[in-house]
């Protein structure tokens, strides 16, 4: 018994036939999809002539649709939306309050003026919009232009929201998106799609729009898709073996941007410490880093690093600020964490290992109901498990001084949350060299901007291709086929223009 | 209530109360079984919650003071990571003192005295404890960086062989010939000579059950150890490498300075290989032989030798045991033929354990696995870990409680799904609970990484150690 259908959105098209069964991941319950291997052939744009209705889009009408779309994807009344929220509820692993509140917030990430803000910020309306002139020092006049390229998208499962902002994105960089969807939320992106085209039927927007679903890693499917004459980029998001799989079909005319796996930590100043009332705010701050989204999302605090010291008195003010942490962890609201819907079995059966050692190394608090936990280590040194935290279990270390918390950063990294604010501007120039990718106030760390750069990159700005026009008048730029006056410095020529290249 | 001295005897030496019989072990009516099971179970547990500090830790936390029935020992198992719940740091940093008190929380011995300066290395740690305590650890590495240690005993080990040689030898259904209680063997042993990681540990078991110690009736494939401390090195590196930190791995000067002898050992294994079947088609050809191995270990083996043109090489008496799963590795179907051909046997034995508890389970001609009478079986919820009734057909984690086990409690919960048919008797006509052919691990099935490193990847991994090490300046 198939709990729901996962249509196919072919350009403006719903497709609902040659239905096949797949699994759903965890729940042991299946959907039904049109046969992927049937459809594949035409998911990819026909020719790349066809860009052309895009480009020829004004930018205000881009933004109407948008916040038409926006509108129309009203929780109380879209029921694409509301299938999606239903699909979810099987195939996601987030509880109902939660899941509800990503679908409820919806809309607001559509709005005109969100949507604008992105667009300046993150590529440049003048470079969207037309050709940006500028002279450069040998006397050419330049014209640069980004333009939107056929792209693959293979978003993340863990939340609606980044099918929304894989959607928007596609819109702003006039782009040709194939959007793959991810099992454990097969239905937004369609929910989106088939909004889109019941607003704006026949737009150039809703005709460069496919979404679909196949098994991820199936080679029939992708490798009809993922060619140099058919798609230009691919953004994949989320797990190792998505990044991993896709990252085989790339090759010369093929770029990746991948916005892979990564792990957030926390940074905790000894001033946190210096009152109650100060330790109490730290830690629902913490425990709101710990705790949004389950702990599901890649900006979650995981490991905390705190500089209560590790003497004595230090142990005792962290176990106590550890306790306030728990605390904290189960009141927050229940549209952002609960009670986790699933617990990975591995970690729970070292955490009941970790609490049969008694307290020498780590202190545990919390946990019997797989709730959440925080487990306090003793020496400043993390769990050996650290990197398997999950289902709101966090861990707070202490430490002496500033020389272990470089520990706390890897190639992995994505964010640092840090309190106080003077220690984030200490850290700024030193973390990133080890890889912290966005240091933000302790709290925030879940709180995710679109408009700003994302996993040390600006995917807007190479999900563009960047077209130049030149225009070379032979009174200014010397050229080439003229041998240079003894007097004139030797010609500059860019790499493209060295022999061999 | 079974008489007292019936019980102890059944729990401290099942041999002895079963007439060292397989068929009297696997043929005892389940009502006759299950009081002594229950009384054993009870008397262990006493014992234990006195002498191992976790488990009157967990007894406590739980409220337990007695246990009666059987369900009433699983909120009392370990999960198999409460033997590597020590900070791994500890052994970078040598620590081994706070490594021996660990321990001690995790025995019934007493290794509060044991004399840990000066030593600097995990075997020699483990020698120590070897020489001056009942125990002898066994160690197994896995992905996350850290090292298991299970505190079993020497004695324990002893018995262990003892009791495969009744289940190598003996056949179900009649009673042992003198030949079958005390047969005379060559041991083939296609892996290191020996080591204290997990299944190299059964190298010096084997050697002193079935040769008495003779070394010329002991044939390894490879002559030398495998050391435990680059063991762990390679979990570190394994671990270091999902976490995207393999640029910090820290490598002990003096596991650094063994570096060419380590390379020296890669390069000897393909001449090893080739003597190695050298000795075992000249002077072993139609002898009776006792050879052991994982299921890749012996295919490759097996399909080596048919290529070099060897078949029926030992006499059809000889005794084959193998098991230890299939992870990573895809055979043909027809492996155990390839096996049967190369050796020249009619049967291969397999047996089902894991290192937590002692007893090994062995399949009956059906291929099912058969519970030893001293183990409680339990097939628990995957989710939930509650067990599941005993009775019916029950699938899920299998879970065990050894009344045997003396140095370390011996209640553990595996990472494997069972099958079991609690009601319908096995058409092999064994009275014992069987456990279906097919187990296999959750990770394995989820598709997630083991982590472990099973003993048939040990190569593999002692390889990409040493070829770490190659790396580093001496």
């Amino acid at each position: 018994m198939s709990a729901f259908r996962v249509p196919l959105f072919l350009r403006g098209e719903v497709v609902e036939q040659d239905w096949v069964e797949f699994g759903t991941r965890g729940s042991g319950r299946s959907f039904l999809a049109p046969d992927p291997h049937v459809w594949a052939e035409r998911l990819p744009l026909a020719s790349p002539g066809d860009m052309a209705d895009l480009h020829a889009v004004p930018f205000d009408e881009i933004l109407d649709v948008l916040a038409e779309l926006g509108k129309a994807l009203a929780f109380a009344t879209n029921r694409h939306v509301r299938e999606a929220y239903e699909a979810g509820l099987v195939a996601a692993n987030y509880p109902a309050s939660m899941l509800k509140q990503s679908y409820v917030a919806l809309p607001y990430v559509f709005e005109r003026d969100y949507v604008r803000e992105i667009a300046e910020a993150c590529v440049g309306t003048e470079y969207l919009n037309g050709w940006v002139t500028r002279r450069l020092l040998d006397g050419r006049e330049l014209r640069v232009r980004a333009f939107g390229a056929r792209t693959l998208h293979v978003p993340a499962g863990n939340g609606g929201l980044v099918s929304a902002v894989t959607i928007i994105r596609n819109a702003i960089t006039r782009s040709d998106a194939i959007v793959k969807v991810p099992s454990n939320d097969p239905l937004t992106a369609i929910a989106i799609a088939r909004t889109l085209a019941d607003v704006a039927p026949r737009h150039p927007l809703t005709r460069h729009l496919a979404v679909a679903y196949w098994k991820g890693g199936d080679a029939a499917v992708e490798e009809r898709i993922c060619r140099p004459e058919r798609i230009e980029k691919i953004v994949a998001w989320g797990g190792f073996a998505s990044v991993k799989h896709v990252a085989r079909y790339i090759q010369p005319g093929l770029d990746l941007i991948a916005l892979d796996p990564k792990r957030s930590a926390t940074i905790i100043g000894r001033e946190a410490f210096e009152s109650e009332a100060t330790m109490r705010e730290v830690a629902v701050r913490t425990a709101c880093d710990i705790g949004v989204a389950n702990q599901e999302g890649c900006a979650c605090a995981r490991v905390v690093w705190a500089l209560s010291g590790t003497d004595a008195a230090g142990l005792a003010t962290l176990n106590r600020f550890g306790e306030l942490v728990y605390e904290a962890l189960l009141a927050l609201p229940d549209t952002i964490s609960t009670k986790p819907k699933t617990f990975d079995p591995t970690l729970g059966d070292h955490l009941a290992a970790t609490r049969l050692g008694g307290e020498e190394w780590y202190r545990v608090i919390g946990g019997d109901d797989r709730e959440g936990a925080i487990i306090v280590s003793q020496i400043d040194e993390p769990v050996d498990y650290a990197p398997m935290l999950s289902s709101r279990v966090a861990n707070l270390v202490p430490v002496d001084d500033l020389s272990r918390i470089t520990d706390a950063v890897n190639a992995y990294t994505q964010t640092i949350g840090i309190w106080p604010e003077s220690l984030k501007r200490e850290l700024r120039d030193l973390l990133p060299l080890f890889g912290a990718q966005r240091l933000t106030s302790l709290g925030y760390a879940c709180n995710v901007a679109i408009a700003m750069p994302q996993d040390a990159m600006e995917p807007l700005r190479r999900m563009c291709k960047w077209i130049v026009e030149e225009t070379c008048d032979p009174a200014v730029v010397p050229p080439m086929w003229q041998a240079p006056a003894s007097a004139d410095p030797p010609l500059v020529r860019g790499p493209e223009a060295r022999p061999g290249a | 209530m079974p008489p007292a001295h019936d019980v102890s005897t059944f729990m401290n030496d099942p041999m002895a109360y079963f007439d060292r019989s397989i068929t009297k072990m696997h043929r005892i009516a389940r009502a006759e079984l299950e009081p002594m099971q229950r009384a054993a179970m009870a008397a262990r547990f006493a014992e234990h919650r006195a002498s191992i500090a976790v488990v009157r830790r967990l007894a406590d936390r739980l409220g337990v003071d007695r246990l009666a029935d059987f369900d009433d020992v699983v909120p009392l198992f370990f999960p198999h990571t409460v033997f590597k719940s020590y900070p791994a740091s500890l052994l970078d940093k040598k620590r081994f003192d706070l490594m021996t008190r660990w321990l001690g929380t995790l025995t019934s011995y007493d290794v509060s005295n044991v004399a840990t300066e000066g030593c600097e290395s995990i075997d020699e740690w483990i020698d120590r404890l070897d020489a001056e305590t009942p125990l002898e650890v066994i160690t197994s590495s896995g992905t996350t960086g850290t090292l298991s240690i299970i505190p079993k005993d020497k004695a324990g080990a002893v018995y262990t062989m003892k009791l495969w040689r009744l289940f190598l030898f003996q056949r179900f259904g009649r009673e042992p010939t003198e030949d079958e209680l005390y047969p005379e063997v060559d041991v083939i042993w296609p892996n290191h000579a020996s080591g204290k990681l997990g299944h190299l540990r059964m190298a010096a078991m084997l050697k002193r059950e079935f040769t008495g110690g003779d070394e010329s009736r002991f044939h390894a494939l490879y002559s030398d150890a495998i050391s435990t401390d680059l063991m762990f090195l390679a979990s570190k590196m394994r671990a270091a490498a999902s976490r995207g930190e393999l640029d910090r791995i820290q490598i002990d000067p003096k596991l650094l300075a063994r570096k060419d002898e380590f390379i020296a050992m890669q390069a000897r294994r393909p001449k090893e290989m080739a003597e190695f079947f050298e000795r075992l088609t000249r002077e072993l050809a139609g002898k009776r032989v006792f050879m052991i191995g994982a299921y890749n270990l012996m295919y490759e083996v097996a399909s080596a030798g048919l290529e070099r043109g060897m078949r029926g090489v030992f006499a059809p008496n000889s005794a084959i045991l193998t098991g230890g799963g299939m992870k990573g590795f895809v055979l043909p179907t027809n492996y155990m033929d390839v096996i049967k051909d190369f050796l020249g046997v009619d049967r291969i034995q397999e047996g089902y354990g894991m290192s937590e508890i002692s007893a090994l389970h062995w399949a009956c001609d059906e291929g099912r696995y058969h519970v030893q009478p001293w183990v409680i079986p339990f097939v628990l919820d995957p989710e939930t870990s509650e067990p599941l009734p005993r009775r019916g057909v029950q699938t899920g984690r299998a879970a065990f409680y050894d009344v045997f086990v003396k140095s370390h409690w011996g209640g553990v919960i595996s990472g494997d799904e069972i099958t079991i048919d609690w009601d319908t008797p096995c058409p092999c006509g064994l009275a014992s609970v069987p456990i279906a052919h097919d187990i296999m691990r959750y990770s394995e099935k989820q598709g997630v990484e083991d982590d472990r490193i099973s003993c048939s990847a040990t190569q593999e991994v002692h390889g990409e150690a040493v070829d770490f090490l190659r790396g580093f300046e001496a």
